[in-house]
């Protein structure tokens, strides 16, 4: 059981991502992707569960490769789901019925949603303090309660492999600390996987366990979090100089 | 539920009400199946079959609605921005020049809107697959190619013919309309739309989420897009360009039953076809023995009622 990807080069117009990329991504790991602005770190990320293309035997996901799932979407959706960076809100409806569309991958076409769906949603609104909202419209909430119904919803679809593009997106410093707090105990606790994008190396370097670091031009490297962030790799990554400050506990890195 | 014991009121209430003055008594005779020859042919072949008429016309306009503001992504969206009316109504109005009978004015039209859909998705197909801007882009400027041509037509038709052609352009149910067709379209689109309704719950939050649910969404957009111009075409074929429904009825059925599409799509269309339904009873009463193009009545009605509850709404 893992995410695999092997051998994957992926490109965007001019732009190339990545070259021959191998990871392994193993139950209860928690991954960072690094890399600057337009790199393709989302990219890379819409690829791993892009099914529409179906063209990708580079992407293994628990022994099959993506293109095999084509005709089993829904199935693929219970293993893997994604935190997007921006969703629509054109058409407002509660937050309990906006998380509870998690529960599609597991209904068939005519059922409706039991009162064990109502249940699992409900009670991924409690993990992310949502749930004295449920009542409220989604166009009413703030940019972090936004963020908290995206996450409350990817944990009602509760998928093994866990990708995430920012998470930490709109929300203040406690917020992040909270949010990321939860996502380790959630890959913890359930044995789960998570591949998350996040621009905050300090971040990276205190929750996860591993570090893929795209450099652009295709080239990337990936290893465990202490091996790859230093004031080496990180000049590379950003390039522009960095700063180490450390205290007994932690390390941190600032630009400049 | 109460939707639908209204709307059958509403039926029964454009039986009772009319330009010749029958009074509730003799309605009841003739539904009992009594009543004079005169009387019956009044009520069973002029006043039910249009009842029945727009009853289908509303309820396919909405659900039209509800699926292209969908497809679109915005909830103002409505069944003619893609060109497809106008399709239809350049060939109805050839058909009307050419003096065709009502059934092929109706044919005529289906093809127009047939032609027009195809168009738009030819177009909204370019290099790299279609997104909503182009989509919407090939629709509105198809649109717009079409209204210059019905233009056109107006002025070159003789001023004898253009009357007709103006009340079909508004939207209207007073002559001979072939009722089984629009009826077949109706319940064809229903059906197909329904199973559809849990993916469109998920689909408002865009394709990406939608995809990473488990959803094929080009399939998915491409049913939406087929059934709202199939259901926009056979409403206007059948009655003409009948505006404001298909755009107010979704939108305001919204504010009561959120978006819900398994409730949505079905409360829609039942309030799409008692719109349509008391609207035209007052289009053929009002002003009796004039008629009125039902269009113009839907636009009367609702617009304050619109504007009233969009004030009211939070």
């Amino acid at each position: 059981m893992s995410f695999k990807i092997n051998q994957l080069s992926l490109h965007i117009g001019e732009i190339t991502i990545c070259k021959d990329l191998n990871i392994n991504i193993e139950p209860g790991e928690f991954w960072a992707v690094l890399g600057v602005n337009g790199v393709g770190k989302s990219t890379l990320l819409h690829h791993m569960i892009n099914v529409d293309d179906a063209i990708s035997d580079e992407i293994i996901i628990d022994d099959r490769s993506l293109s095999d799932y084509k005709h089993h979407r829904k199935h693929l959706a219970k293993k893997t789901g994604i935190l997007l960076q921006e969703y629509e809100y054109n058409f407002p409806c509660t937050v309990l019925d906006a998380a509870l569309i998690g529960r599609h991958p597991y209904l068939s076409e005519w059922q409706w949603e039991s009162l064990e769906d109502l249940n699992i949603t409900e009670n991924a609104l409690k993990r992310t303090d949502l749930i004295d909202l449920k009542d409220r419209l989604t166009n009413t909430l703030s940019g972090g309660e936004k963020r908290r119904l995206n996450l409350a919803t990817l944990i009602t679809q509760d998928p093994d492999y866990l990708l995430l593009d920012e998470p930490t997106n709109h929300l203040d410093l406690s917020a992040q600390i909270k949010i990321l707090n939860f996502l380790k105990q959630h890959i913890q606790d359930n044995n789960k996987a998570g591949f998350m994008v996040i621009h905050d190396a300090n971040l990276a370097n205190r929750y996860c366990d591993n570090v893929l670091m795209l450099y652009g031009n295709g080239e990337w490297a990936s290893g465990s979090t202490k091996e790859m962030i230093n004031t080496n790799n990180l000049e590379r990554l950003y390039n522009c100089p960095i700063q180490s400050l450390s205290n007994d506990s932690q390390t941190v890195f600032i630009a400049g | 539920m109460g939707l639908l014991v209204l709307s059958g009121i509403s039926i029964l209430c454009s039986l009772f009400i009319g330009s010749s003055t029958l009074t509730a008594s003799q309605v009841l005779n003739v539904l009992m199946g009594n009543g004079s020859t005169l009387e019956q042919t009044l009520i069973f072949e002029l006043r039910l079959p249009r009842a029945l008429v727009a009853f289908c016309t509303g309820a396919m306009l909405s659900i039209a609605g509800v699926l292209m503001q969908v497809l679109l992504r915005n909830p103002l969206a409505d069944p003619y921005v893609l060109g497809v009316s106008s399709g239809a109504s350049f060939a109805a109005l050839i058909s009307m020049l050419l003096g065709f009978s009502a059934m092929f004015i109706v044919g005529g039209a289906f093809s127009g809107a047939l032609l027009s859909i195809f168009l738009v998705f030819i177009f909204a197909n370019g290099k790299g697959g279609w997104t909503i801007n182009r989509l919407l882009l090939a629709g509105v400027v198809l649109a717009a190619g079409w209204v210059s041509l019905i233009s056109f037509l107006l002025v070159i038709s003789p001023p004898d013919k253009v009357q007709g052609m103006l009340f079909w352009l508004m939207g209207d149910l007073s002559y001979d309309r072939p009722l089984l067709p629009g009826l077949i379209i109706l319940i064809i689109g229903f059906l197909l739309t329904i199973p559809l309704c849990p993916k469109l719950n998920v689909l408002i939050w865009g394709e990406k989420q939608a995809s990473s649910l488990g959803i094929n969404t080009k399939r998915l957009r491409l049913s939406i897009f087929l059934l709202s111009s199939l259901l926009t075409a056979g409403a206007v074929s059948l009655a003409g360009g009948i505006g404001f429904v298909g755009l107010v009825v979704p939108h305001f059925v919204r504010l009561f039953v959120g978006n819900e599409h398994r409730i949505l799509v079905p409360a829609s269309a039942l309030a799409g076809a008692i719109l349509l339904i008391l609207a035209d009873i007052v289009a053929r009463s009002a002003f009796a023995p004039v008629q009125i193009p039902v269009g113009v009545i839907t636009a009367f009605i609702g617009v304050p009622l619109f504007l009233i509850l969009l004030r009211r709404s939070t």
